[in-house]
């Protein structure tokens, strides 16, 4: 107490300075990591393509070292865009959509988000049809085929992928560095609690392979002989199933996805390279790695 | 000030720990009773009967109708026990558990030596297959959305009412499924569309299955099998449980052969039908 009756005030002591030192230190660290996702999102929004009139503007994730995307949806959705012989520009800044999904188009200004609605647009807008020389019952298998290879089997991928060990996933993302370390670890926490709510993540790695297994022979087994899945001629389902079963073949190096269609599976090996050489004549131009492409 | 205040947050943490405890005690209580099966029979783990149709889960029905389809002798415990992956239905089947519905029948399938596909070629094995899929990974979904995000909730709430919930357990129901079906919706990614983007997916998927069903009694031809039983347990909550949905409209205008389907499956499988649903004499087959 002072002469004047008022309470001195005492100095913080030592211990407490270095506690607010710490304190400020994981702040500081938190904010720098926050600034940093920021930026690499905000990067992305920056540019503002135009393009061209009656020109699709594909916005989608960097290329893969070995196939086009490391994501099935984009995958499929730019083989669509050559199926049906759309023009298109690509913009890979990484930009993603109100939904929080990737790929997306832009197409004469209107925006459409998520592969398969992107598509039944552009089927609309420009009146194609991919599917027309199927009948009733053979669209009906194609779609059930489709929701089996996008909706079951790509959840056994993203575990194979992201579940566990993230070494081999990490040699596959288009990023480097801080951002590739931060990213690649961001996008496993997401995924595996959408596993979780989805229902497969509470099963084994066992039975999560087993659920992918019987979805790539039941693929396999319905392709049989056929070049493409539904016969002779390729339909909108050749492109779901090349961009989701392409992954496994290209990206997914040891993982027993790709060993059980290397050595047990091999029409749909043939059919991926078919697909390949058909639409993608300037693959070596549309990945990373071209000297080291895979398809053996 | 500070009294009110403090009776108010009193109230609050009060009412909290009441809920907590109800949760509890009906959890120790499910948990209580242990059922014992005779040999070679198949406890069959789930939650109670549903009032239209003998469950409110498609897994549930879809798993029954296989113990029937395949003539396993089966018991049902209907306590609300769950597995340990929290998941229902399940079985016991001589001290052995296995859980998840399709698990469960591979399960079965491998050690009793059953296969009701045995009629069908490979390829039709295939395509039964993605049905199935197609049922329980995508249209499914957006069962849940309209039943437990979007304005289905008001059958639920009348659903629950006639299953004899008492209020506060009506009400958590609802609030902490609708929460973790918005956030597991979210995840799986249908979540992330429009109410109208999810309906135009229901509509995708139920055309398919009436599509390729067309004029056959039974998915994959005359003879029933293994996928009969899934897409009749997922088709037949949009019949009996769905009541004003757009998946319920659509089945009973435009998609007749799916209603005939679900009649012909319940009439072959379930002859008990009015002794396994909570309200006999109004089942909704009109």
């Amino acid at each position: 107490m002072c002469k004047c009756g008022r309470q001195r005030i005492q100095p913080p002591k030592k211990m407490e300075r270095e506690e607010v030192l710490s304190w400020a230190l994981k702040i500081g660290g938190a904010l720098a990591v926050v600034a940093t996702m920021y930026t690499f999102m905000r990067r992305g929004k920056r540019t503002k393509r135009i393009a061209p009139k009656d020109t699709v503007v594909l916005y989608q994730i960097g290329r893969g070292p070995y196939a086009p995307s490391i994501s099935p949806f984009p995958l499929k959705l730019e083989t669509y865009l050559r199926m049906a012989k759309i023009p298109y520009e690509n913009d890979q800044s990484g930009k993603f959509s109100s939904k929080g999904k990737t790929p997306w188009i832009e197409y004469n200004g209107q925006i459409v988000e998520d592969s398969q609605f992107c598509i039944e647009y552009l089927n609309d807008k420009l009146g194609i049809d991919l599917n027309a020389h199927l009948n009733a019952e053979q669209k009906a298998v194609a779609r059930a085929l489709q929701k089996m290879t996008e909706e079951n089997l790509y959840w056994s991928i993203c575990y194979e992928s992201f579940g566990n060990d993230l070494s081999r996933v990490e040699t596959v993302m288009p990023y480097k560095g801080l951002k590739l370390w931060l990213g690649t670890r961001i996008l496993a926490y997401k995924i595996k609690k959408e596993l979780w709510g989805h229902g497969i993540g509470r099963h084994s790695s066992d039975q999560i392979l087993h659920i992918g297994s019987g979805d790539i022979k039941a693929l396999s087994v319905f392709l049989g002989k056929k070049p493409f899945m539904m016969g002779e001629h390729p339909s909108e389902v050749d492109c779901a199933i090349f961009g989701m079963v392409g992954q496994m073949l290209w990206h997914m190096e040891g993982s027993p996805h790709q060993k059980l269609l290397k050595e047990e599976l091999s029409n749909l090996v043939d059919f991926c390279v078919r697909m390949k050489e058909r639409y993608w004549p300037d693959w070596d131009k549309c990945i990373t790695k071209p000297d080291k492409t895979k398809d053996d | 000030m500070e009294g009110p205040e403090g009776f108010s947050w009193a109230v609050k943490i009060g009412g909290v720990l009441a809920a907590v405890t109800a949760m509890y005690a009906f959890v120790r209580r499910r948990n209580r009773y242990k059922k014992i099966a005779p040999k070679d029979t198949v406890i069959l783990y789930q939650i109670g009967r549903g009032p239209y149709a003998p469950s409110v889960s498609p897994f549930a029905l879809k798993l029954e109708t296989y113990l029937r389809m395949a003539d396993i002798p089966y018991e049902n415990d209907h306590s609300f026990k769950y597995s340990s992956k929290g998941k229902t239905p399940w079985i016991e089947y001589n001290g052995v558990k296995a859980e998840d519905s399709q698990f469960c029948i591979e399960y079965l399938n491998d050690k009793l030596g059953i296969n009701l596909n045995r009629h069908l070629s490979v390829e039709d094995q295939a395509v039964a297959r993605a049905l199935q899929k197609m049922t329980e990974e995508n249209l499914y979904w957006t069962n849940c959305l309209w039943l437990w995000v979007y304005e289905g909730r008001e059958q639920m709430k009348r659903l629950s009412l006639l299953l004899g919930m008492s209020f506060l357990m009506r009400t958590l129901m609802i609030y902490m499924i609708g929460r973790s079906t918005s956030k597991n919706a979210w995840g799986h990614g249908m979540g992330r569309h429009s109410r109208d983007e999810v309906v135009g997916i229901m509509e995708g998927d139920m055309k398919a299955l009436s599509q390729y069903l067309g004029t056959k009694s039974f998915m994959m031809g005359d003879q029933p099998c293994e996928v009969d039983c899934a897409i009749f347990g997922m088709l037949a909550q949009i019949v009996w449980h769905m009541e004003g949905s757009p998946h319920q409209r659509l089945v009973k205008e435009e998609l007749p052969n799916l209603l005939e389907y679900c009649l012909r499956m319940k009439d072959r499988f379930w002859p008990d039908w009015d002794r396994c649903i909570m309200v006999p004499g109004k089942s909704k087959d009109d």
